[in-house]
């Protein structure tokens, strides 16, 4: 059988998820997307079956109301494009609030991805209260709830993740700011959000006045993943 | 653009992203360079608001003026509401974050009864009172437009002006004469003096309503500058009138989220239980050409992979053929889905079919509305059962193995030989089904039978009749029940309190403002969804109005009855009208537009013209 023809090259898109974009779930950027393409006229390669899709592979979903500056989006393309031309194109048609970094040539498979940094902005906190929880990662056992499955009953169990936090420092510019490194990927993945709202669940500051932005997602060596 | 205090209730809300604006293809102008702020508000959620075609075409057609800014408003989810009343935050618009109150003009569009309480809980929400005497500026102005305007009495307490009719040129002429008002410093009332000269503009405090002792109307009388009657608006021309090019891209999913055609307004059928085949007269066609054009400019500008043609019965649009091949031409190498809902398949030709087979196949959906020829016949729904069953044949040889039948119940003349037809007429499908030898024999067969209450509606011929009792209603459900055996039928309907409900809304009068008012303060909004419905708000307030909710919506009223909304001129004859009813009574059909005119007058608002007639 005659090789079919498949798609020339495969793009890995490097994009920003800014300000009001962070209340866009995972499932409705990748329709985003998608569209955005589609407005672009950019050359994807479809799936094949009934309904084709443009084939679109993103890296693990974002927590709702967490902001980013390190999404990925793989594409595969049906005819060879010059990335820079190509990341212009897609910016433009894309709303305010994505924006596209760079786009080039994936180096690591998305499911390498072992951390991930986040930067945390506690705004109209006290002093006291930010020491507070600084201490607290200091504590031997950290515990959230998950939400885990256990054939088909839905539990909520706790779950001691000290020793998947790697690090927790605060920022030497930025006061009230907090830099966490935090296991990532499809086995160990800590939702910041729910890491924090179990800090400070004995405390009467609202974690929803805190900004949460994920910085840098890195491989199991620490390089960043690109 | 979100507001730094609303920000943080943003994460303790469901679906925030309906807060946020900032959508693709949204309008944002620089507030100093405007003379005139519209707010069109959807008094439903985002996901409903955002499907609506009107509001997409008025929210351009504003906006391509550059003395004006339109934007959006949606009814807050109620666990929003909750924290933008706690933290008191007022409505607000998505585009610019601004509180709704300091707008010039705030326009609703009116698309169901049940939606009328979210109107006074948003402009109450915004900081305004929703009582019309309590305003005496003339910002903001209060507006609403929408096919229930077509008997809006119940809410002439809170709206200062209804727009009957189409919405494209009489928004024009609203917002000049707004600008010259502006700069004249008027207020309210010397505004409304001047628009209720403006044709299709009803001011429903220019008229006192006297009322006989049976509690119905004695007489309108119109005051200042008000026309003894008002007469809704229409686009002469849909080719040459105002169609957008772009539509704003929700993030989250919504109901309609897709690329629109409309291919033609009115309708050819004259089904007597339909409102929308009567207030939408006369039939206006769109070239195939406009419609081809304009749909492929919104695809470009949204990205959409879907593409639906809107109209109350698409497979009556004249070309449809010719612009289904038009479209194929850059919808297929583009990877555009066509979709064509409103389809009568009972008119569907073999080369039509075969060329939907090319389309995703979603379901079909076909109704009879009703479960006997003799019921058929009197409701003019221009179904036999031959149609019926060769439908469902094509259907089953096509390779489809399930059907959606529409049903109504508490038609006029019902008896409970009809309820059974509807249980034997969808056992019938089913089991051609099985008696089909093409049938797709890897899957198993599903009916789904969706019964509505009937709800008579002004401007049909069905206007006089009396509602079906809730009581009634709810026997007719449990006998359709029983008498459906088969397993591979499914049978939903709607709650009987809500039809009632809307039938009271939509034949009332203005007496109901109070109700509504008293409904409201005691909680009820989000009345068309079932989670937040509770007539026991309106059991009460009706109560404390003296006023009977049968008398509206159970009461047989007499062909010389004044009804409210014979203060509006929809260009379709009482007379006719009534001709229609005796009809229906004796089972007998009309002939469609195209087989023979039957002179029901909305052509005059055309000066005559109507694309239902045969060409």
């Amino acid at each position: 059988m005659a090789e079919v023809f498949k798609w020339a090259q495969e793009a890995r898109i490097f994009y920003e998820k800014k300000s009001m974009a962070k209340y866009i779930s995972h499932l409705d950027i990748m329709q985003t997307f998608s569209r955005a393409i589609k407005r672009a006229r950019i050359p994807v390669w479809y799936t094949e079956g009934f309904n084709p899709r443009a084939f679109l592979s993103f890296s693990a979903p974002l927590p709702l109301g967490v902001e980013s500056f390190c999404e990925t989006c793989d594409i595969r393309l049906t005819e060879e494009c010059d990335f820079d031309i190509l990341c212009k194109i897609l910016d433009e048609a894309l709303p305010e609030d994505i924006h596209i970094k760079y786009i080039d040539k994936p180096v690591y498979k998305a499911s390498d991805i072992a951390f991930s940094k986040y930067e945390i902005i506690f705004n109209e906190i006290e002093d006291n209260d930010f020491l507070y929880i600084i201490n607290k990662f200091k504590d031997d056992e950290i515990y959230i709830t998950k939400k885990v499955k256990k054939g088909r009953e839905r539990l909520v169990k706790l779950v001691n993740i000290k020793d998947n936090i790697k690090s927790c420092s605060p920022d030497d510019e930025n006061p009230y700011t907090l830099n966490i490194i935090l296991t990532s990927g499809m086995q160990n993945n800590v939702n910041p959000i729910s890491l924090l709202k179990s800090l400070t669940s004995d405390m009467t500051y609202d974690m929803d006045k805190a900004d949460i932005i994920k910085k840098e997602t890195f491989l199991e060596n620490m390089q960043i993943f690109q | 653009m979100v507001k730094r205090e609303v920000e943080p209730l943003l994460k303790k809300v469901q679906k925030p992203a309906r807060y946020t604006g900032g959508e693709l293809n949204s309008v944002i102008k620089y507030k100093e360079n405007v003379n005139l702020r519209y707010a069109f508000c959807f008094p439903d959620n985002y996901e409903i608001g955002m499907s609506h075609l009107g509001m997409k075409i008025l929210y351009s057609l504003v906006n391509e003026r550059e003395d004006c800014w339109c934007e959006r408003v949606f009814a807050p989810w109620p666990d929003m509401e909750k924290l933008m009343r706690a933290e008191n935050i007022p409505l607000f618009a998505l585009e610019s974050g601004d509180c709704i109150k300091d707008f010039d003009i705030i326009g609703f569009t009116l698309q169901y009864e049940l939606s009328y309480t979210n109107v006074l809980n948003m402009l109450d929400l915004a900081g305004i009172s929703p009582l019309k005497k309590d305003r005496k500026d003339l910002s903001p102005l209060i507006v609403a437009g929408g096919p229930c305007v077509c008997n809006a009495e119940p809410m002439a307490d809170f709206i200062d002006l209804f727009m009957p009719g189409e919405g494209e040129e009489v928004t024009n002429d609203l917002i000049d004469l707004y600008l010259k008002h502006k700069i004249m410093g008027s207020d309210r009332l010397d505004f409304l003096r001047d628009a209720a000269k403006i044709e299709g503009i009803y001011v429903p405090e220019f008229y006192d309503v006297e009322y006989k002792n049976d509690g119905t109307i004695k007489e309108y009388i119109n005051k200042e500058t008000a026309p003894k009657s008002v007469k809704k608006r229409i686009i002469k021309d849909l080719n040459s009138s105002y169609y957008p090019d772009k539509f704003v891209v929700p993030y989250i999913d919504v109901v309609q989220d897709r690329t629109v055609g409309e291919v033609f307004r009115g309708c050819i059928r004259g089904c007597r239980f339909c409102q929308a085949g009567f207030i939408y007269r006369p039939i206006r066609e769109k070239n195939t050409d406009v419609i081809d054009e304009q749909c492929h400019k919104i695809s470009d500008a949204t990205g959409y992979d879907e593409l639906s043609l809107c109209s109350l019965s698409t497979s009556d649009y004249t070309q449809l053929e010719e612009l289904i091949n038009n479209l194929f031409e850059w919808t297929l190498p583009e990877k555009i889905n066509v979709a064509l809902p409103s389809l009568r398949v009972d008119n569907f030709s073999d080369s039509l079919l075969e060329k939907l087979k090319q389309i995703r196949r979603s379901g079909l959906t076909f109704a009879p509305e009703a479960g006997t020829q003799r019921l058929r016949d009197a409701i003019n729904k221009n179904v036999t059962m031959d149609n019926i069953l060769n439908t469902a044949n094509k259907a089953w040889s096509g390779g489809w193995t399930n059907l959606k039948l529409y049903f109504m119940m508490g038609l006029p003349t019902e008896t409970m030989d009809d309820i059974k037809g509807i249980a034997d007429t969808a056992q019938t499908v089913v089991d051609l089904f099985y008696k089909n030898p093409d049938r797709n024999k890897g899957k198993s067969v599903s009916v789904s039978v969706s019964c509505s209450s009937f709800v008579p509606k002004p401007f049909t011929p069905f206007q006089w009749e009396p509602q079906d009792t809730a009581e009634s209603l709810i026997e007719k459900q449990k006998y359709l029940l029983s008498s459906t055996k088969s397993k591979k039928i499914s049978i939903s309907y709607h709650q009987s309190d809500a039809s009632l409900l809307e039938g009271v809304l939509a034949r009332g009068d203005r007496r109901l403002s109070e109700v509504i008012y008293k409904a409201w303060q005691k909680g009820a909004k989000f009345d068309s969804w079932d989670e937040f419905f509770n007539f026991d708000y309106w059991k009460e307030s009706f109560d404390e109005c003296g006023l009977d909710p049968a008398f509206y919506a159970n009461r047989k009223r007499e062909y010389d009855e004044i009804f409210p909304w014979d203060v509006l001129d929809y260009g379709i004859r009482k007379d006719f009208l009534i001709d229609e009813n005796k009809k229906a009574h004796k089972s007998e059909l009309t002939a469609n537009c195209r087989q023979k005119c039957s002179a029901c007058g909305a052509s005059r608002l055309n000066g005559g013209k109507c694309d239902g007639r045969s060409v």
